[in-house]
């Protein structure tokens, strides 16, 4: 006997219904599956009924000038293969591959990771420093929402019964970078990671920090020392300096406070060199 | 109930499975309805690579999807992978590099990196893919023999 | 390298290997463990009533166990289930099988379970807050306790130019054998019969007599092929409870391991705390002390040996002119300390060789001199006074030295060359028996023993037999029996399998060439040879078809067959140095000695292994592919020990990672360039003096690393593993 019941909608509209329909019964949208099934099978998510976002249209991408909108079901393969996102993006591209294997980033899909809230997500860092739009579609139509308030905390977003993430939208390419350190450098969870990106429009630098609980979260402090355009070695230090005071960041098995914070400051560091080093 | 039936093609044969539970993994359809057990269980929790199989060419953690979720799709496991002429190379390139001990992790090895090498042929450097191999764990070789093998699959590509 | 084949690469390379997971049987039953929710405490009650109410579940119990009457405290200690007491989290209470594993998971889930909860006991240094006293042997945190003294350590140290006195600390590693155990058992009430992914076939028979109570005689057990042993798949484990619900349900019964469950459950290195004082003399160790602390969980079958053994190899392969060493198993709330691959030495080693480090930077000396002066001499004794035969670790060491000079003289800023040294004796003293059968078109090797993985059943044993009788491998074949038709083995563990029962081949093959000499009325040594297809015994000028050397009844048997025995190898320390607990004899003088280039990320403390080079006394090679292979894996297994691998328990007793997520075997991008060299000469005690290789290699890892990063950085991290934490809090110290 299944654990729960699989709903395979063809459009949005259905989605939307069935999600309602069982909302008081305990339900799951499932896109990749990647994350979701592991916390079904261990009883983290206690879901009656699981609603497959697999027929939606949404493996999408589209170009609108500047803008890059990603389809919440995109997989992240398709992303990270996709030529003109490393180019405009490529701390996004930095993260996509710090996301398991390309077994894993064949099923797993942006809208799967935000929808998910992990503390450890390796995506959100950048995405808040890209200024990421998370557009959704409910019973009552779309609506937009920046990623820095769509996100709660651990496992917790904004998101309504009944809604789902259509799209992430990225306002304007960005030289970015994303930089992590672990225990074991390659396929771990990061004790801390940092994103940074130059906005080229604004003149403005965006700075986040990851593998923080409850989730990653910009660090404006740090962004505005490094001021418009390309930091001065001591605004680069005053930032290292105000990310590891401002840094939300706890001990757990990964790691002690007092090591994590140091590494936010170092990783920061190289995070804006490397940015720089993607200055067009 | 919630179990129904699933059309997939499985290393070319149509293979139509009955009364298949919503929940139920794609590694579990292949090993205990399809007697293909050539796809390992390792971890069952997308950490290891040896339950990699090809759906429609891209590989997949079999552990990490509904079988339901793949309905329509051809799938590829170490079974039928060397009827591909890309896993047919890889296979020879693992077996002449000796790159396999205890054989648990192999299955995975050989769909995961023929499912590379057909995705993205020459264009990767080895060093992207033995980085993208990182997720499949392998404990007695120490990877050398393996390495080795995947350098000697990607110059044996046509 | 050789471009031969291994015999079963096809096979596995097709996916066509049946392991232990992949067994079924039709109308098989899937089982699974209750195990219990907390770490300690007193068992009130363990109620089936409720999963065995449920359609098609059978359940056992500990009252479903036959009496432990009679019986050794090997098997009082451990036992199947928990049955007053808790002792280690997750320790097993009942086991169920049902149709689908999801209905004995339902089943497990029905059983209720009151546990009188106590606060769990885990880490050794709250136990023993100061080092233990006089005394501390007989508390019941002791399960055992090893003393030896000789000469007059105190005065050494008294008139010592220099004392160098550590503490170093290592980690629980886990085996990561990627396939979890797994078995299927039939019982029809008069054999007790199970397919299992095992180490040692005869080892579970053994066990499965005494747990279940029954004559080996009516147990059989066979062996599938072994995705990865590495010592955690040695004795019985899960044979036992599938064989009580196959008894119970009059049905087959598959019982396999989560991944989860293999973290929980499994029987491996547990935490240690060594010191390590070392006097100095005019240059020279005048005396060392050793002491010990090494966590054993719940305890273990022949715990003696775990710290008996492992004291030898904290003194290591050197000189010690007067030496006091002192070693505690402790119990801890732990599943009980077992095997992993060379237990618990590459340990001992990473503290030994990081201490004689410290020393030789104390007095000023060349690390790599140091140690190349004190090193035992052939012919010599060791410290426990065993005479030193077949040592092959001072030519390796001056192999590595070399090598090391000219990567240093290569290395860039902020990279740092370190030598490591592991020695070892393989598991050369076990016994074993085999049989060989000469037919008409090849000679076959009958085993109980399964190939684990390292090659050594299926290319170890055949190189042997080649070698010997003279035929091509190709004509060698090892068929697979049960234990009650193969010839009796200890199983394939210890670096053992090509030394030991590669001995008994060989003895086997002599016996049959011998009668070969016979028939032939040779009075030369007769080698066979492939003539145009068919097999010949040629002996000088004499040869004749081996179709016309067997007897009509031998061709219809399928051959002539031949027995050969190993009995192992012995040794003995000098007892009148031992003042409590028991010490053992090395069988074999075998070791490596490692090099290696690293690469300090100083802000971080993160390493990058850039090159590694491993020199090994290997007697003689056997099969130099698979001798290749052995080192190339041993030392990605001893990086994971070195740098990410830490079984971390937390106080309540609960295991904070069991998962490949969080424990951190290497991966492929965590692999350096490895050089292998193997010194050979030094004989040892197997055929023409192979010595087992499987083992030595993962020995000189961690010591082999640290030694590195501290070259590189100024970082003496005396804590295994070497995280980047662990490096960057080493280099604030200074």
């Amino acid at each position: 006997m299944s654990a729960f019941e699989l709903i395979v909608p063809a459009t949005a509209e259905e989605a939307v219904a069935a999600l309602r329909a069982a909302a008081g019964d305990g339900v799951a949208a499932l896109a990749g599956g990647t994350d979701l099934l592991l916390d079904l099978e261990d009883g983290r998510v206690t879901a009656r009924r699981v609603v497959s976002l697999r027929r939606l249209p949404w493996r999408t991408l589209d170009w609108n000038g500047p803008t890059l909108t990603i389809g919440s079901t995109l997989p992240l393969r398709r992303l990270e293969l996709d030529p003109e996102v490393r180019a405009g993006f490529p701390g996004l591209y930095d993260a996509v591959r710090a996301v398991g294997g390309p077994a894993l980033r064949h099923r797993a899909t942006v809208g799967g990771n935000l929808g998910r809230s992990a503390p450890a997500s390796d995506l959100v860092p950048v995405l808040l420093t890209l200024d990421a739009e998370v557009e959704l579609i409910g019973a009552h139509g779309s609506r937009g929402v920046a990623l820095d308030r769509f996100l709660v905390g651990s496992r917790r977003t904004t998101l309504a019964a009944g809604e789902l993430i259509r799209a992430v939208r990225l306002p304007e390419r960005r030289p970015s970078a994303y930089l992590w350190q672990r225990v074991r450098p390659s396929n771990d969870i990061s004790q801390i990671a940092v994103a940074t990106a130059y906005s080229p429009t604004r003149r403005t630098w965006h700075v986040a920090i990851g593998g923080v609980a409850p989730r990653p979260v910009l660090v404006p402090e740090a962004a505005g020392a490094l001021g418009g355009g390309r930091p001065t070695d001591d605004a680069v230090r005053r930032a290292r300096e105000a990310v590891r005071r401002h840094a939300p960041v706890t001990a757990d098995k990964r790691g002690s406070e007092e090591y994590r914070r140091h590494l936010a400051g170092v990783l920061l560091d190289r995070a804006v060199a490397t940015t720089l080093a993607r200055f067009a | 109930m919630s179990a129904s039936s699933v059309r997939l093609t499985v290393n070319g044969a149509p293979s139509p499975l009955a009364e298949v539970p919503h929940d139920e993994r794609l590694l579990d359809s292949l090993r205990w309805r399809l007697g293909l057990k050539g796809t390992k269980e390792g971890c069952r929790t997308g950490n290891c690579g040896a339950c990699t199989v090809l759906v429609d060419g891209a590989s997949t953690l079999s552990c990490l999807t509904l079988t339901h979720e793949v309905e329509g799709a051809a799938v590829t496991t170490v079974e039928g992978v060397a009827d591909d002429p890309v896993g047919a190379r890889v296979r020879a390139a693992f077996a002449d590099a000796g790159a396999l001990q205890c054989g648990y992790c192999t299955p995975g090895f050989l769909v995961a990196l023929t499912g590379l090498l057909r995705e993205e042929g020459r264009a990767a450097p080895v060093e992207e893919l033995l980085e993208e191999l990182a997720s499949n764990l392998c404990r007695c070789t120490g990877y050398s023999a393996i390495a080795r093998a995947v350098k000697d699959a990607r110059e044996r590509l046509p | 390298m050789s471009a031969v084949r291994r015999p079963d690469a096809d096979l596995k390379l097709a996916g066509q290997a049946t392991y232990g997971t992949d067994l079924d049987a039709p109308g098989m039953l899937w089982a699974a463990l209750v195990l219990a929710p907390g770490p300690r405490g007193r068992l009130r009650s363990v109620d089936l009533s409720a999963a065995r109410a449920l359609p098609g579940v059978v359940a056992v119990g500990a009252s479903d166990v036959p009496a432990l009457a009679g019986r050794g405290e090997r098997d009082a200690e451990r036992p199947l289930f928990a049955d007053a007491q808790v002792v280690y989290p997750n320790q097993p209470l009942a086991a169920v099988a049902a149709p689908t594993l999801e209905r004995a998971r339902a089943a497990v889930r029905a059983v209720r379970v009151d546990l009188a909860a106590e606060p769990a006991v885990t880490d050794l240094e709250a136990i023993f807050p100061e080092w233990p006293g006089s005394g501390a042997a007989s508390s019941p945190h002791v399960a055992a306790h090893v003393h030896a003294r000789r000469g007059d350590v105190d005065a050494a140290f008294g008139s010592a130019d220099r004392v160098v006195r550590e503490t170093y600390r290592t980690a629980s590693v886990h085996q990561v054998a990627l396939e979890p155990h797994a078995c299927l058992a039939e019982a029809d009430g008069t054999t007790w019969r199970v397919r299992t992914s095992t180490q040692s076939p005869f080892g579970v028979r053994e066990d499965l007599s005494s747990l279940l109570g029954v004559p080996e005689s009516s147990i059989v057990v066979d062996g599938t092929w072994v995705g990865g042993g590495f010592g955690g798949k040695g004795a019985s484990f899960l044979e036992p409870y599938a064989l009580l619900l196959a008894r119970a349900s009059g049905r087959p019964v598959k019982l396999a391991l989560t991944y989860r469950e293999e973290f929980l459950l499994g029987r491996t290195t547990l935490p240690s705390v060594i010191r390590l004082d070392t006097a100095v003399a005019g240059g020279r160790i005048a005396a060392r002390r050793v002491r010990l602390l090494l966590d054993v969980g719940t305890s273990l079958p022949g715990r003696d040996f775990a710290t008996g053994y492992s004291i030898g190899f904290l003194l290591g392969p050197y000189q010690t002119p007067a030496f006091e060493v002192e070693g505690y198993a402790v119990r801890t709330n732990k599943p009980a300390f077992g095997p992993h691959r060379a237990p618990f030495a590459p340990q001992c080693a990473f503290a030994l060789e990081s201490h004689l480090e410290e020393v030789a930077h104390q007095v000023g000396a060349d690390p790599g001199q140091f140690r190349a002066d004190h090193l035992w001499v052939e012919g010599g004794t060791t410290a426990m006074g065993q005479p030193v035969a077949g040592f092959g670790i001072p030519a390796a060491l001056a192999q590595a030295r070399a090598t090391a000079a000219r990567w240093r003289a290569e290395a860039p800023a902020g990279h740092g060359v370190g030598i490591g040294l592991g020695f070892w004796s393989t598991g050369a003293g076990a016994g074993g028996e085999t049989r060989v059968v000469l037919s008409e078109r090849g000679l076959t090797i009958l085993e109980g023993e399964r190939e684990i993985g390292s090659g050594s059943v299926v290319v170890g044993l055949a190189a042997v037999a080649a070698e010997r009788t003279g035929l091509p491998r190709e004509r060698v074949h090892v068929e697979y029996g049960d234990t009650a038709r193969a010839p009796f083995d200890s199983g394939v563990y210890g670096s053992r399998t090509v030394a030991a029962l590669g001995g008994a081949v060989d003895e086997a093959c002599r016996s049959l060439l011998a009668t070969l000499a016979q028939r032939l009325g040779a009075t030369v040594p007769v080698r066979l040879e492939v003539d145009a297809e068919q097999l010949v015994a040629v002996a000088g000028s004499s040869h004749r078809p081996v179709s016309e050397l067997l007897t009509p009844e031998e061709l219809r048997a399928g051959g002539l067959s031949a027995d050969g025995k190993h009995y192992g190898r012995s040794g003995a320390i000098d007892e009148s140095i031992v003042l409590d607990g028991t010490f053992y004899a090395f069988t074999d003088f075998s070791g490596a000695v490692h090099v290696a280039e690293v690469a300090v990320d100083v802000e971080t403390g993160g390493v990058t292994v850039v090159r590694y080079a491993a020199f090994q006394d290997v007697g003689r090679t056997v099969d130099r592919a698979s001798a290749h292979a052995q080192v190339e894996g041993a030392v990605v297994m001893g990086l994971g020990t070195a740098l990410t691998e830490e079984a971390i328990w937390r106080d309540d007793g609960r295991l904070a990672n069991p998962g490949l997520l969080d424990y951190r075997i290497p991966t492929l991008t965590e692999v350096p360039p490895i050089e292998v060299t193997f010194v050979e000469g030094y004989p040892g005690a197997g055929p023409s003096g192979a010595k087992g290789i499987g083992e030595p290699p993962i020995i000189p890892v961690p010591a082999t690393i640290a030694a590195a990063v501290r070259a590189a950085s100024g970082a003496h991290v005396t804590d295994l593993p070497l995280t980047g934490e662990r490096v960057a809090r080493a280099l604030k110290r200074g």
